[in-house]
């Protein structure tokens, strides 16, 4: 006797419940050790157990167990993949590519050559010594424990999706912006990418491709990664002063001129937030995404994980923070000049 | 200012204008036309009366004023020039074009080279500095900055901003950005000016020194400007035409003198209770048309002189007689004894207080 029988036998369901209820699949652990007890247990009211998928499938075998809907599921994304693969494979394919380039090159300049180009970008970019010297500081010292190859990689990895993130985020904040209709329907999306663990998402992207092709955790940082830049965008144009727009429209502006000649350029600065954090998170997501064999310095730390190696995690740790430090302030750095060029 | 007795020109008409704001402004229009006003309206049906019925001829080269209480409407009524905002019912006609039949092309045009925009909060590109805020019309037009930089420069020099092109609005004090203001509008060369209280930011002495240096601009220019305010003596002091609005339809308009010595209404009488007549009042006004020109004169004034000036001569006597006159020709009589009662406001209560309860 199973607690829930009454409900189908009240309903006149019991037929239905016999007929359709093949003994399929294997039995459940509760089953197991009901069996194994080898006793008819009498359910007190404080065990009541929830009418959950497995109690009801006791009181009645038509009623699925929660085992089949996971199965369930699986199934039905293993029918789809097939196709979902002939239409995603090619569309990502460019990832791997760009992906595997920027390995490549980054690795085959010599040192002596990208730390200083390093530091002329960052000089670039930000106009400050201090922020040139801790690049050199930083890459200096990780060179010098022998992690440079690792953090090339964790670099050129970032480098790469941080820019198709910025690449995609963009105009996709600028539509947001533009329909309250398409930011209403992006806003659960982005939610969900930002909330959703990252392991979640790593899970169907296995499936999709194969673990050695970069696409995979180039698709991952991206997808977790895009978000900031996606709202900063959006928030930046919709932030931008009414009356300025309301003035540009008074003199005849077309919206082309209007986006690229007031909108944009007033949301710089937040777009440019947009992007220190998406870089930011771009470096957290690399070191997940060892896991699924991206190169870099996250490997170091998983090693130190696997076989308990304490020190190269460490060491490799420090290495990550002193990353996400200086790729911090570079962005920060630039910035602070775009703000300072048009103060309110 | 003008003689009301010329015929003028008509720039800009407005013909039966209707906004309403709410999700079904046409059903809401029903009620207004068959006589709801903006309280119940907003009650019963949740539907806001921006401008109700409003008719107005604005003339070529001369000053309008448009003036109202806040929420009366104003800002609404002078964004229907440029289509800022689309009316619910009505017509605007612009040189006797009706411009919301104009595609987005021609609005745009009309925006470019026909009608030029001053705002309360100077609405500046804080990205782009003096210079290129002025030329923003020939920029919108695709010209670059070495094409344009002599015109803009120009009329930044004629607001008083010589040598100040290269900084950037925020470097500016807020009198400055609207001088930037108005420059931007000048140097789009239109014919006509909006003005959305333009000057309502400004503190007493800047406010007085713009409208100083507008009214200069206007004697050198003729433009058509629209000039929103709700600041009586702004509004008299550049009026040539003057509507009063409330509650979104118009109360009173036409000639300024007119309005203030034949208030329509205890609103306007309100209005106009607490300000100095004998300055804003000028002789042609309170004068006499015609009368004999060989009758003893104790004095000529021209019809333009304010009241003030009139006292001052007669010495505060009130049994003098003076010959009006305009461009030295003998036009009118004016007693003085007139004129001391034109002081005082007729038809509403001595008590300007009273006046503003009924109100
Ligand atoms: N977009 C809008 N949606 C709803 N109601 C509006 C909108 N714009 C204006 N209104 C309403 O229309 C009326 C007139 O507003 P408007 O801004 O024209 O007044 P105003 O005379 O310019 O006042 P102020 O002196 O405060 O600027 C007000 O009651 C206002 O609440
Ligand atoms: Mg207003």
């Amino acid at each position: 006797m199973a607690t829930y029988d009454f409900i189908f036998d009240s309903l006149n369901l019991r037929d239905w419940c016999d007929s359709h209820g093949g003994e399929g699949g294997p039995m459940t652990m509760a089953q197991l050790l009901g069996q194994s007890s080898g006793e008819e247990t009498t359910v007190s009211a404080w065990d009541t157990p929830f009418p959950s998928l497995d109690a009801l499938h006791d009181a009645c075998a038509a009623v699925p167990r929660s085992r089949d809907l996971t199965t369930g599921l699986e199934e039905g994304f293993m029918t789809i993949k097939d196709s979902l693969k002939v239409v995603v494979d090619p569309l990502t394919q460019p990832l791997s590519w760009a992906l595997n380039d920027a390995l490549w090159l980054m690795q085959a300049v010599p040192w002596w050559i990208m730390i200083p180009l390093l530091m002329l970008i960052s000089w670039l970019v930000g106009r400050s010594f201090k922020i040139v010297g801790l690049l050199a500081l930083t890459f200096g010292f990780l060179a010098f424990v022998d992690y440079y190859d690792y953090t090339m990689q964790t670099l050129a990895i970032i480098f790469v999706c941080a820019f198709i993130c910025v690449l995609f985020g963009v105009p996709i904040g600028i539509a947001m912006s533009r329909s309250d209709r398409f930011q209403r329907f992006m806003i659960p999306v982005l939610d969900m990418l930002q909330t959703l663990p990252p392991f979640v998402y790593l899970i169907p992207l296995i499936f999709l491709f194969s673990v050695t092709e970069p696409k995979l955790y180039g698709i991952a940082i991206i997808l977790y990664a895009m978000v900031p830049v996606v709202r900063l965008t959006d928030l930046g144009i919709r932030l931008v002063d009414k009356d300025v727009i309301e003035a540009a429209d008074a003199f005849g502006m077309t919206n082309r001129q209007k986006l690229f000649g007031v909108q944009i350029p007033l949301a710089l600065p937040n777009i440019m937030a947009g992007v220190n954090q998406t870089i930011m998170m771009s470096l957290a997501m690399v070191v997940i995404a060892s896991l699924v064999s991206a190169p870099g310095l996250g490997v170091l730390v998983l090693r130190g994980i696997r076989s308990l190696e304490l020190g190269v995690g460490l060491l490799s740790g420090l290495g990550i923070v002193l990353l996400a430090i200086v790729l911090d302030r570079v962005t920060k750095a630039a910035l602070a000049r775009i703000n300072a060029s048009q103060p309110r | 200012m003008i003689d009301p007795n010329e015929p003028q020109e008509i720039k800009i008409s407005i013909r039966n204008l209707y906004k309403i704001f709410g999700a079904n402004p046409k059903m809401a229009l029903e009620h207004v036309r068959a006589g709801m006003g903006k309280t119940e309206l907003l009650a019963e049906h949740d539907h806001v009366l921006g401008l109700n019925d409003i008719n107005i001829d604005m003339p070529t080269g001369r000053t309008t004023v448009i003036m109202g209480l806040s929420g009366s409407g104003k800002s609404t009524l002078i964004r229907h020039l440029n289509r800022l905002i689309e009316p619910t019912s009505g017509q605007v006609l612009v040189d006797g074009d009706d411009i919301l039949g104009y595609n987005q092309r021609e609005l745009r045009q009309l925006r470019k080279h026909r009608m030029s925009m001053v705002f309360q909060k100077f609405a500046l590109m804080p990205h782009r500095t003096v210079l290129q805020n002025a030329g923003l019309a020939p920029a919108v037009e695709g010209q670059r900055e070495s094409a344009y930089a002599d015109e803009a420069r120009k009329w930044l020099d004629r607001v008083g901003l010589e040598g100040q092109g290269a900084l950037y609005p925020h470097q500016l004090s807020g009198g400055m950005q609207q001088r930037v203001g108005i420059a931007r509008a000048l140097t789009s060369n239109s014919d006509v000016m909006l003005m959305d209280e333009a000057f309502s930011a400004l503190d007493p002495l800047i406010r007085t020194d713009m409208q100083n240096l507008l009214i200069e601009l206007q004697g050198e220019l003729q433009k058509t400007i629209v000039f929103i305010t709700h600041d009586l003596d702004e509004a008299l002091k550049l009026a040539d035409h003057l509507v009063i609005l409330k509650d979104g339809f118009t109360v009173q308009q036409g000639e300024p003198q007119h309005i203030l010595l034949n208030p329509a209404d205890p609103y306007i009488e309100d209005f106009v209770s607490d300000i100095n007549r004998a300055r804003v009042l000028r002789t042609r006004s309170v004068m006499k048309r015609g009368g004999d020109p060989s009758v003893e004169v104790a004095g000529e004034v021209d019809h333009d002189d304010n009241l003030e000036s009139v006292i001052e001569m007669s010495g505060g006597d009130t049994t003098k007689l003076y010959r009006v006159t305009k461009n030295g020709e003998h036009i009118g009589l004016l007693q003085m004894r007139d004129l001391v009662r034109a002081l005082v406001p007729q038809g509403g209560s001595d008590d300007p207080e009273a006046a503003r309860r009924a109100g």
